[in-house]
């Protein structure tokens, strides 16, 4: 069996322009998809794109439960923010993820196709809204 | 010389599975706590395919990787994902593969990055929300050291192949 190509074994220059072009793309995401930096006042969850509950984290203090295919999810809320308590789901990611507190910031849990998306204040409901449900 | 390349084929699929099977006992979302981030070892196996034998082999070990993943794991959910990210990475280092000045690791990352590409897209797709976008950069910045890692083990693995028939032809 003969090799098809015979590979370059040691690191190259040029390696540098793809690792360049890597960091540049991450950068640009970064900052292009950054939240406002503002506290994030409002929670959004969404279960199946379609939202599902919209609470303000300083008058819902303490525990709900969400029902997400076939997970339980127990979101908690404190004056820190908000954060995934327990869930039922394999991978524990939503968990692990830990407390969020700025608007933009997400909690994603896959299996349950699960999102808790905090938003600014001024946000309303039915307004332009960049995670609008696009499927 | 077909007998061979199909065996091959099969054995290559059968050590991406294991390794991706390997993977669950390096949980880098505890460290990272982001979903589907992982090693990329059975990346190797498509870097090896890919310079071995040629595309079209590589992208058939793929395939039947992604499938059978599925299967075991019970879990069609994670075909797309495991579809989408494979095929992006094949993708990209096919085409890196074919530039001169880029060596196994240039290769490697790009495909890192491509395939946490590729994991997003059907993030987006099966939530139907861009909020998984906001793990893009986080990812690709981490697939810049998965990258350089399976680049490193797919050189290691074609120095220890210099000496083996596999090598000469």
């Amino acid at each position: 069996m003969n090799m098809k190509r015979r590979p370059k074994l040691r690191p190259a220059a040029w390696d540098g322009a793809v690792v360049g072009l890597v960091l540049a793309l991450a950068v640009g995401c970064g900052v292009l998809l950054r939240g406002n930096g503002g506290s994030g006042e409002m929670a959004v969850v969404s279960i199946n794109g379609e939202e599902v509950d919209r609470f303000s984290l300083a008058e819902s203090a303490g525990k709900r439960e969400y029902l997400a295919n076939g997970y339980v999810l127990v979101v908690a809320v404190s004056s820190e923010g908000v954060r995934v308590a327990e869930a039922g789901c394999p991978t524990q990611d939503c968990v692990h993820t830990g407390v969020i507190s700025r608007s933009g910031q997400s909690i994603v849990c896959l299996p349950g196709r699960f999102i808790l998306r905090l938003a600014g204040g001024t946000e309303r409901g039915n307004g332009p809204d960049v995670d609008a449900v696009i499927g | 010389m077909r007998t061979k390349k199909l065996t091959a084929c099969g054995l290559l699929t059968a050590v991406a599975l294991a390794l991706s099977y390997l993977e669950n006992f390096f949980p880098l979302a505890l460290a990272i706590p982001i979903p589907g981030i992982k090693l990329g070892l059975a990346n190797i196996v498509t870097v090896f395919a890919l310079y071995a034998m040629g595309a079209g082999p590589a992208f058939l070990v793929l395939a039947a990787r992604c499938l059978l993943g599925a299967v075991f794991a019970g879990n069609m959910n994670a075909l797309l994902f495991s579809l989408l990210g494979g095929f992006s990475a094949m993708l990209v280092m096919t085409a890196l593969s074919r530039l001169r000045g880029l060596s196994l690791y240039g290769v490697s990352i790009g495909g890192a990055a491509a395939h946490s590409c590729g994991q997003i897209a059907a993030a987006l797709l099966t939530l139907g929300s861009t909020a998984p976008m906001y793990y893009l950069p986080v990812l690709l910045a981490v697939s810049l050291f998965t990258g350089s890692l399976t680049g490193l083990v797919s050189a290691c693995l074609f120095r220890g192949l210099v000496h083996v028939d596999l090598w000469k032809g």
